[in-house]
């Protein structure tokens, strides 16, 4: 019988036993996968695994020291990223950059605008970036001033102009981290809505149930090889998990608490309010217990525990520790009253990158470390000798400068400088935000041993699992209002029930 | 909220955006104010006057809108215009000359010392504070070296050069439709061509700029030479206006020029203002200067005058502009939308 | 402390080279210049812009800019000097003038700090407004004739050797750098200097040691105005506006990085040297002042070029070899 069938196209991406290291350490050794047209591809793997510098590579930034990059069955090679965009290949990371004095339009056809003879052709540009966002199911104006444009928005105007730029390829790198529920739906959305326009896409993140939602196949990346290439419903998260860090997950149980919170309240929150922010929050923290504070991104959870930290303003409501009433002025007296927070944009917020790893792990201490305020340097390393021991701080000269470190490492000497304060209550953010597995337990069995030890621990998360299984009890904000408060276990969907604001039962009930 | 704190609101988010309009409105208020109280500021002559004498500054408010657009600053706007005024000047005494020789040498030796900024920036990687800093420094060195001791009189100049100042164009004297003209163009170029929307690109995230591929070295020196060249053109009009040139002619001009700028609007972490609001900013300071001048006022008031009006402007527009966003993310709070950016958006000082 | 000297001492190294090299070419040139007097003249011509400097570099450490300095100078010194015509005791005088830098610092730290306000535009602001100010004061004329006590001490020198105004110089500059690199306060500057925001989020006294820095820089400058009225007898509007530059420069040549988080005072004070060598060697050699400026402004230009030269070899070869504390 005559092969009725055309030969199958040559993939939109194919990847060749790429090889790349950099100053001894290999990255990447010889991954090789391929991406078909229209297809939304996974990329997963825990930090280091080599998705990165695979990005790079496909962007141009970086040249691979071996292997092949074929487009369409064409190989291609790109000496820098101008080439790659060139080709088609776009990529959009968390925070896109974008140019907040500039409109919306012109962020996107930033250097390109439409001209009519030399002269920028504004209703034109107006237009086409209207049609673009409507290609997306988008409506925003776009007169609109790009630092008026939320985080969300500012990725669709990076979409919208990788689209704008014909690419065929768009690689979307960690996009739905600092997203809130309802926007990473309206980004999962967009994805679709591109594969059906024939766009490939090669979706990187950590969040395993958006690659169960959203992709064809999962590519799973471990220690620069490629340990797994397989059809998303072909798999399961546990399955995915797996494979990435190689062993099973130590089952979560084993985490049961060794002692029970006291009843003691050491942070009473009674109405808290800042307008435009959050509005009449209150709750309980007791001592040695751990109080998950669940929500979308969003919903408020960061500017309440910034509030308490003495970073924000509060416009109304009370506070009190220890039954004593505070007000928080600035970080400083917060700390001093035994609050510790451990912030959610680390690079940012919690480490001076220049300065050196010990430092960094006793900035909260300086003060005492010294002498009439002079320093002395013995107490300092003796202090961070401690410290490192107690959150497994990788080995190594403690002189260099804190930005030498991985991101799970960063995020240790962050969190040790916080409990060198010995606080009363412990507010960590986000703690797992972005570091490897291995980290990942440290920092959770450490937030664990503090709060045996009787401290008032609350930890803001948007992962569920994490948070229902550390939690003595979970606390739920939605649009800047507590939603929910339940003690563990829950049930998962009362949790997100009340995350999401669904009146559903509401409704049912009311008949 | 009440209608009327949403009134003042929108008033102020408008503002925000284009401080051009609050600027109408000053100097508006203000010359309607200064014809009714003081007669001398009636006069067309004095309206001429202030029309006249702003244009200088108007020139090198233009010029260093350009620069600071891009989040740089150049401080040696004056001593580019004093040492181009002696030079072209002198050269013009020796050889003659008609107006467009006159106006290419005052132009190119203008851009050559821009250039001299724009290596510093670029090569050598100086922010450029320190280098225009330096080059402040040693153009106004070269300015006393080349006069040594003496300098240039009116006799010396082209006929056409002296009259100038007092000549009028139409309706406008001739300074003032110059000044227009520039203003023109160079709205013209900033707004409607993409060299100029490249600028405001790089002022407004240098990052982001260099990521998308914008020709950031090449509009670096651009910016620093145009700048140069405008400021070596108001040394020729400096001559025009004054006659004679000496060692210290545009010392200090600079803080005038900037304080013009950042009056009229234009942002010290770039990204934002315009040509036409450096203008009138210059026109506003003037304004100021010849009322005082008529009010007896010391003229020892002015640069205290311009300082405080540096600090003012920079005060005003960050606490509005602050205002105002917080007003817009509460609006966005409560609709519910995502987290606000977290950060990196806030331009860095345009200082490093 | 160790490890900070080994670092730093890559830059002052190749500093103090440079001074030698200057030292010696210089002395060759001219024989006038390896005298005592022409020395002295050095360390006399230095103090000025040597507080200056001192009183500058914690500013861009902690990542800021101060260029206000000149014209606080200018105005302390008028202030001295009205306060003197008044009819008080030069001493209390001299007591003004440094109250009143202290005072100038800080209005300059509660518009940066206070107002969260970009200090190259408020110090722009503040460095017309001060000179507007003294200018106003003293209108056109000069005040002259200060008492023989002051023009000793500004002037003078000790056991006919060292001038009494490069000790006193020296000292302050000991004190400062103990306080820079030996104490928290110090350590607090560097990390504002290196990453504000996290610094703030750690606990630290960020506004107190932010306002510490501008008024130290209003301080200096008060001082330097004794030096200035006492060496140059004189006191007009507009004065010492030609030290900004030397100042800056002086402190990006010992070091400092303008982008804040890095450098040393050690380095500044040597920097002082070198410069102070390259403008009295150039004045003996038969240069002008302008000329003089020139040199100093491509001085400037060098170091910030080898400054550049020097990170980009840096990252090269290492991560990161930070100059700050370690």
């Amino acid at each position: 019988m005559p092969d009725s069938e055309p030969p199958p196209a040559a993939p939109a991406v194919e990847l060749r036993d790429i090889r790349h290291g950099f100053e001894g350490v290999q990255a990447l050794r010889g991954v090789s996968f391929e991406v078909n047209a229209g297809e939304v591809v996974g990329l997963i793997g825990e930090n280091g695994a080599g998705k990165s510098t695979l990005v790079k590579i496909l962007t141009g930034v970086l040249q691979p020291d071996e292997g092949t990059i074929l487009l369409e069955g064409e190989q291609v090679r790109f000496a820098n990223p101008r080439a790659a965009r060139g080709a088609g290949i776009a990529a959009m990371y968390q925070e896109p950059l974008i140019f907040p004095d500039l409109s919306l339009a012109e962020n996107i056809f930033v250097g390109r605008q439409p001209a009519r003879s030399a002269f920028v052709d504004w209703g034109e540009m107006r237009d086409q970036a209207r049609a673009l966002l409507k290609r997306l199911g988008i409506e925003l104006d776009p007169g609109t001033p790009a630092r008026d444009l939320s985080v969300a928005e500012r990725q669709l105007v990076e979409i919208a102009k990788a689209l704008s730029l014909g690419a065929r390829i768009v690689i979307l790198d960690e996009p739905t981290a600092v997203l809130s529920t309802r926007e990473v739906d309206r980004l999962l959305e967009i994805v679709r809505r591109l594969r059906e326009q024939g766009i490939t896409l090669i979706y990187i993140t950590h969040r395993l149930d958006e690659v169960m939602q959203v992709t064809d196949r999962v590519v799973v990346l471990r220690d620069g090889e490629k340990v797994a290439d397989v059809r998303t419903a072909e798999t399961s998260i546990r399955e995915l998990v797996r494979v990435m860090v190689g062993q099973e997950l130590a089952a979560l149980e084993q985490r049961r608490r060794e002692a029970k919170p006291s009843d003691d309240i050491v942070l009473d929150v009674r109405g808290l309010t800042r307008y435009g922010y959050y509005e009449g929050v209150s709750f309980q923290v007791h001592r040695g217990e751990i109080l998950g504070v669940f929500g979308l991104v969003g919903a408020g959870r960061t500017e309440v525990a910034q509030s308490l930290f003495g970073i924000d303003p509060i416009d109304a409501g009370e506070i009190r520790l220890d039954g004593r009433p505070f007000v928080p002025r600035s970080p400083r007296q917060a700390m001093k009253h035994g609050i510790a927070y451990l912030p959610e944009n680390r690079l940012l917020n919690g480490l001076v990158a220049p300065l050196s790893i010990r430092l960094n792990m006793t900035m909260t201490i300086w003060q005492l470390l010294a002498v009439l305020g002079i320093v002395r340097e013995r107490p300092i390393d003796r202090a961070v000798d401690e410290l490192a021991n107690r959150v497994r701080l990788q080995r190594g000269s403690r002189r260099r400068p804190a930005s030498t470190l991985s991101g799970g490492n960063q995020q240790k000497v962050v969190l040790s400088k916080w409990l060198a304060t010995h606080p009363k209550v412990l507010i960590l953010d986000e703690p797992t935000h972005g570091i490897d597995v291995g980290a990942k337990a440290d920092v959770l069995r450490i937030v664990l041993d503090h709060a045996n030890a009787g401290v008032g621990v609350v930890v803001i998360s948007s992962e569920l699992e994490e948070i229902q299984d550390l939690s003595d009890r979970i606390l739920v904000m939605r649009t800047g209002s507590v939603s929910g408060e339940f003690v563990t276990p829950v049930e998962k969907d009362d949790v997100l029930h009340a995350a999401y604001g669904l009146q559903r039962r509401a409704v049912e009930a009311a008949g | 909220m009440s209608a009327l704190r949403q009134r003042i609101d929108s008033v102020l988010a408008s503002f925000a955006r284009a401080p051009e309009l609050g600027l109408v409105s000053i100097l508006v208020v203000l010359s309607i104010y200064a014809a009714v109280a003081l007669p001398a500021f009636r006069t067309t002559s004095n309206a001429d006057q202030i029309l006249s004498n702003s244009t200088i500054i108007a020139i090198l408010a233009l010029a260093e809108t350009l620069v600071l657009l891009t989040r740089q600053i150049d401080l040696s706007v004056g001593a580019t215009l004093g040492l181009c005024a002696y030079i072209v000047g002198s050269a013009l005494g020796h050889v003659g000359g008609d107006p467009p020789l006159a106006i290419l040498m005052a132009l190119g030796l203008g851009g050559v010392l821009g250039l001299g900024n724009a290596l510093l920036v670029d090569l050598v990687r100086m922010p450029a504070i320190i280098a225009t800093l330096a080059t402040l420094s040693i153009y106004g060195g070269l300015q006393v070296v080349v006069t040594n001791g003496s300098q240039l009189y009116a006799y010396q100049l082209p006929h056409w050069l002296t009259t100038l100042y007092a000549t009028n164009w139409g309706p406008l004297p001739a300074f003032a439709c110059v000044a227009l003209v520039l203003v023109v163009i160079l709205t013209v170029c900033v707004q409607m061509l993409r060299w100029g929307r490249d600028l405001y690109a790089m002022g407004s995230n240098p990052e982001a700029a260099a990521v998308t591929g914008l020709p950031v070295r090449r509009r670096t020196y651009e910016a620093f030479i145009a700048c140069g060249a405008l400021s070596g053109f108001a040394g020729l009009l400096y001559a025009a206006q004054y006659g004679n040139v000496d060692a210290t002619a545009g010392n200090g001009i600079e803080l005038t020029a900037i304080a013009a700028a950042v009056i009229g609007g234009v942002s010290l972490f770039g990204g934002s203002g315009t040509p036409a609001g450096a203008a009138l900013g210059a026109l506003l300071l003037i304004e100021i200067e010849n009322i005082l001048a008529i009010e007896k006022i010391s003229i020892f008031a002015q640069q205290l005058l311009q300082g405080l009006a540096i600090v003012a402007s920079v005060a005003v527009y960050a606490l509005v502009r602050r205002y105002a966003q917080r007003l817009g993310a509460r609006r966005r709070r409560l609709q519910g939308a995502g987290p606000l950016p977290t950060a990196t958006i806030e331009p860095a000082e345009a200082h490093p | 402390m160790r490890h900070l000297w080994r670092q730093a001492l890559r830059w002052e190294a190749g500093l103090t080279v440079l001074g030698l090299i200057l030292l010696a070419y210089m002395s060759l040139a001219s024989s006038d210049f390896f005298t005592s007097f022409t020395l002295q003249s050095l360390a006399l011509n230095s103090t000025v812009i040597g507080f200056l400097a001192l009183g500058v570099a914690p500013v861009i450490i902690s990542g800021d800019i101060d260029i206000s300095i000149a014209a606080m100078l200018g105005l302390c010194t008028i202030v001295l000097g009205e306060v003197w015509q008044a009819g008080v005791n030069i001493w209390l005088a001299a007591l003004a003038s440094v109250a009143l830098g202290c005072v100038l610092g800080l209005l300059n730290g509660i518009f940066v700090v206070l107002l969260d306000l970009p200090s190259l535009a408020i110090t722009l602001g503040s460095m017309g407004a001060y000179t507007g100010i003294a200018f106003l004061i003293l209108g056109g004329s000069a005040i002259t004739g200060f008492p023989n006590s002051l023009v000793t001490l500004a002037s003078g020198l000790a056991g006919n050797a060292v001038p009494w105004s490069t000790l006193i110089l020296l000292a302050v500059a000991a004190v400062l750098a103990f306080v820079l690199h030996r104490t928290t306060v110090g350590r607090v500057v560097f990390a504002i200097g290196s990453n504000k925001q996290a610094s703030r989020f750690s606990g630290l006294a960020v506004v107190r040691t932010k306002l510490l820095v501008f008024v130290i820089s209003g301080l200096m400058s008060g001082i330097a105005a004794i030096f200035y009225a006492g060496y140059f007898n004189t006191a007009q509007g507009g004065l010492g506006a030609e030290d900004l530059l030397p100042a800056i420069t002086v402190v990006i040549l010992g070091g400092v990085s303008a982008y804040g988080g890095t450098g040393t005072l050690p380095g500044v004070v040597l920097a002082l040297f070198v410069l102070g060598v390259l403008q009295t060697g150039l004045g003996v050699l038969g240069f002008s002042g302008q000329e003089q400026t020139i040199a100093v402004g491509l001085t400037l230009i060098l170091a910030l070029a080898v400054s550049a030269g020097s990170r980009v070899l840096r990252a090269r070869f290492t991560a990161a070899a930070a100059r700050s504390p370690a």
